[in-house]
């Protein structure tokens, strides 16, 4: 628990007006935490807590470890099996924000998930390409253009709102994300080492950097 | 011996058929006619109304075309007792799906739901299928205008022109000399090959879809000249923002097209 | 497809009606999705009142903090456990005592559970859930053999115990372990605790005397230690750890996972130990 999260989203030149034919360039950037503690002890500081959701999304998740991994889990392999079961097809970022959410919701009485989500996603399709959605444990969603949560928040959300504009680019969007880190390790009280960023694009999702390999356990 | 093998829907016969199915799917071929025909704007399907009696109240809008969800239209050829049932579950499929996606289901997943529901009670005891064909047609953002065509098996397949129900067969081969061949072209141009068998063919646009849904009906209903009464006439298409428009053509509508179509096929027969 | 289930035998005729009833939820699953386990632990017997999570939350403490004052029925806890991956394999170390309360109740605890030859378990936490949940891993992980005529993985038997735990979470069980072994890819270490949290890692200490063994584990630990040094380095990380922590002494038993399976390397009385040291020391200063 008490696991800090950035999150940011960015834009890349933005639309004058909705033409789906216009160049899409809009990315978004997730970044989180890579710490598990239990106590006074931190046990692990390379965990990826971004899972991948399909090819052009992502969610970060936060909460405890084992929420966190069931949710992360549950999601994306319902996802992969929508994929499976409709020829390929994949749902649109929004689709799968209000899955999420639909799901969090169900849990809330019978369980529940205790895990905030923050959701981004590319869509060749939608006109502004990239979005974003927050989400929390007890279900309420909304699109944003950018967004913090656990006690990360406190610190990094006057930060966006300062600096956060419409049209910026990746490496702005993910100078913020960095300031962020840096405010946090300055002024929060739990020590957060390690922290994850990636990149969702027309690419698709790609790590950009992290503070420790994930892969290396 | 055979008849050992007819009663039970779920057994499968020595020859490896399952009767009541086949039944079940030639009672479609009496049944009303319906012809789908996607266009280049939309899609169209006409029905034929069997008038059993004239004391009968003729139906308010529809009885055989029937809006799923915002998206998604289907028509009916067989009982419509069972339809009923059928239309409820794709209704709420659709809006299950709408609820938990906050998304218009994609057209395929829709029928095919449709179908496993039909499929399952080929296979379940004691239970008899659906007597029921549906034609659906619909539209998503992935693979735009659709037209699927569904039988009591629980099969579905994608069309782009198909007609089912009575002479079915009939309609069907007007459709592939008819469909996608261009009215004002040239005999030698026409000539080339089977316009249905390339990939490439020309989709008409809906007032031509229109015309050769009558066409098509006319031919079916074993000579009698449609009427406005006799059929019915819908279609889909987008208006400027992008929503799914439906239409069910009210009869001076359909009047219209009729009109239009024995004036086409008079100076073609003069020709 | 997902979200509305398609089933056929006994809906079929009730249209509209909703399959999910909360009702139809085997006892034990704590979780909305708890995973459908075919050796059926949530047969586990529950306490006969209206609300067995919390009447086991208030009668048994979880292995977290000191929130046990108030408990009536105090059991067996307080341990130092640790076990590390290195190049010559993996080193599980760990002390054997048993107190509740003040009172040293053993000092024989066998705290390395022996799931099959290929797998390890430590135990920290309560005695009782640790060797019965690892037991019934034992039994599943047999089972998975006999199914599927191959070895379990580490990753997946952890997670078969991860599953289980998050099943139960809120009942109150406590249980800290790291289970460990070699497999198709290779020696593989894996943390799993009552809350169902599961991690992949190096190196893993737990217990209430695990700080003590994390300091000089992080201090000395590499991974290219040889046999002999890792022995060694898990031999003196559950030696400091007894030494400071009150709840933590008596045996050292360590083992070592090899690719041909464990060995048990030696159980060595910690007070030997301090003599031992003690004397290296002054032979170091003296010299």
């Amino acid at each position: 628990m008490g696991c800090g999260h950035v999150f940011c989203k960015m834009y890349g030149s933005r639309l004058p007006n909705k033409t789906p034919s216009y160049p899409l360039k809009q990315q978004v950037v997730l970044a989180t935490d890579q710490v598990n503690a239990r106590s006074i002890l931190m046990y692990q500081q390379n965990l990826d807590k971004i899972a991948e959701l399909s090819s052009h999304s992502a969610m970060g998740v936060s909460g405890p470890n084992c929420d966190l991994v069931n949710f992360s889990e549950y999601i994306s392999k319902n996802l992969k099996l929508y994929e499976l079961s409709n020829d390929g097809l994949k749902l649109s970022t929004h689709a799968q924000a209000n899955f999420c959410r639909g799901e969090l919701a169900k849990a809330l009485r019978k369980g529940p998930f205790q895990v905030n989500v923050i959701l981004g996603g590319y869509d060749a399709k939608v006109p502004t390409g990239g979005s974003l959605y927050v989400m929390d444990y007890l279900g309420s969603c909304t699109k944003a253009n950018y967004g913090a949560q656990g006690y990360a928040s406190n610190f990094c959300l006057s930060i966006m709102d300062r600096d956060w504009k419409e049209g910026q680019t990746e490496e702005e969007a993910v100078q913020i994300v960095e300031k962020c880190i840096r405010e946090l390790q300055m002024r929060f009280l739990i020590n957060q080492s390690n922290f994850i960023i990636k990149v969702i694009d027309k690419e698709g999702l790609r790590t950009l950097k992290y503070g420790a390999d994930p892969a290396d356990n | 011996m055979a008849r050992r093998y007819d009663s039970s829907t779920t057994t499968f016969s020595p020859e490896g058929r399952l009767h009541q199915v086949e039944y079940a799917i030639e009672a479609i071929n009496n049944a009303g006619t319906s012809v789908g025909i996607l266009a280049r704007d939309g899609v169209v399907m006409a029905s034929e109304r069997k008038i059993t009696s004239g004391l009968l109240a003729p139906a308010k809008t529809s009885e055989k075309t029937y809006k799923l969800c915002p998206h998604a239209t289907c028509t009916v050829a067989g009982l419509t007792a069972d339809a009923n049932i059928l239309i409820d579950q794709a209704r709420l499929r659709a809006g299950r799906y709408a609820y938990q996606y906050q998304e218009p289901i994609p057209i395929e997943n829709l029928v095919e739901h449709v179908c496993n529901y039909k499929q399952a009670y080929t296979q379940y005891g004691g239970l008899r299928p659906f007597g029921v064909a549906f034609l659906f047609a619909g539209y998503d953002e992935t693979h735009g205008f659709q037209l699927y065509q569904s039988d009591p098996s629980g099969n579905y397949s994608g069309w782009k022109a198909t007609v089912i129900g009575a002479n079915n067969q009939a309609g069907k081969s007007l459709l592939k000399t008819e469909y996608g061949v261009k009215k004002e072209t040239d005999g030698d141009e026409m000539k080339t090959d089977d316009p249905t068998g390339g990939e490439e063919i020309e989709l008409p646009d809906l007032a031509e879809a229109c015309r050769l849904a009558v066409k098509v009906l006319n031919k079916t209903m074993d000579g009698a000249v449609a009427s406005p009464e006799k059929l019915e006439l819908f279609t889909m298409s987008l208006d400027e923002e992008g929503n799914c428009v439906h239409k069910i053509l009210n009869a001076k509508e359909s009047g219209e097209i009729i009109a239009q179509v024995e004036a086409e096929t008079q100076s073609a027969g003069d020709t | 497809m997902f979200g509305t289930d398609l089933t056929i035998d006994q809906d079929i005729l009730s249209i509209g009606s909703s399959k999910h009833d909360a009702k139809s939820r085997p006892i034990g699953s704590g979780c909305l999705h708890a995973p459908p386990l075919d050796l059926n632990p949530t047969s586990f017997p529950l306490a006969p009142c209206p609300d067995p999570a919390s009447f086991t939350r208030s009668n048994f403490a979880s292995a977290c903090g000191n929130s046990d004052s108030h408990q009536q029925v105090k059991f067996a806890k307080g341990t130092t456990t640790l076990a590390f991956k290195f190049d010559g394999g993996i080193i599980v170390s760990v002390d054997s005592r048993s107190t509740m309360g003040a009172y040293i109740a053993s000092g024989t605890v066998k705290k390395v559970i022996e799931i099959n030859p290929f797998l390890l378990g430590t135990m920290a936490g309560g005695a009782a859930d640790c060797s019965f949940w690892e037991r019934n891993l034992g039994m599943q992980c047999r089972m998975y053999e006999l199914r599927n005529k191959k070895r379990i993985s580490v990753a997946s038997a952890s997670k078969l115990l991860a599953n289980t735990m998050s099943s139960y979470r809120g009942y109150g069980l406590s249980m800290g372990t790291m289970i460990t072994g070699w497999d198709e890819t290779g020696p593989q270490l894996y943390y799993v605790d009552d809350d169902g949290t599961r991690l992949h890692g190096r190196y893993f200490s737990v217990g209430s005397g695990s700080t003590y063994a994390y300091g000089v584990l992080d201090t000395y630990y590499r991974p290219d230690l040889t046999v002999e040094e890792a022995i060694d380095l898990g031999k003196r990380a559950i030696y400091h750890a007894c030494h400071r922590d009150a709840m933590s002494g008596s045996i050292n038993n360590l083992y070592h996972v090899t690719k041909d399976g464990w060995v048990k390397i030696h159980a060595i009385d910690v007070n030997d130990m301090h003599y031992e040291f003690l004397e290296e020391k002054a032979n170091a200063m003296s010299s």
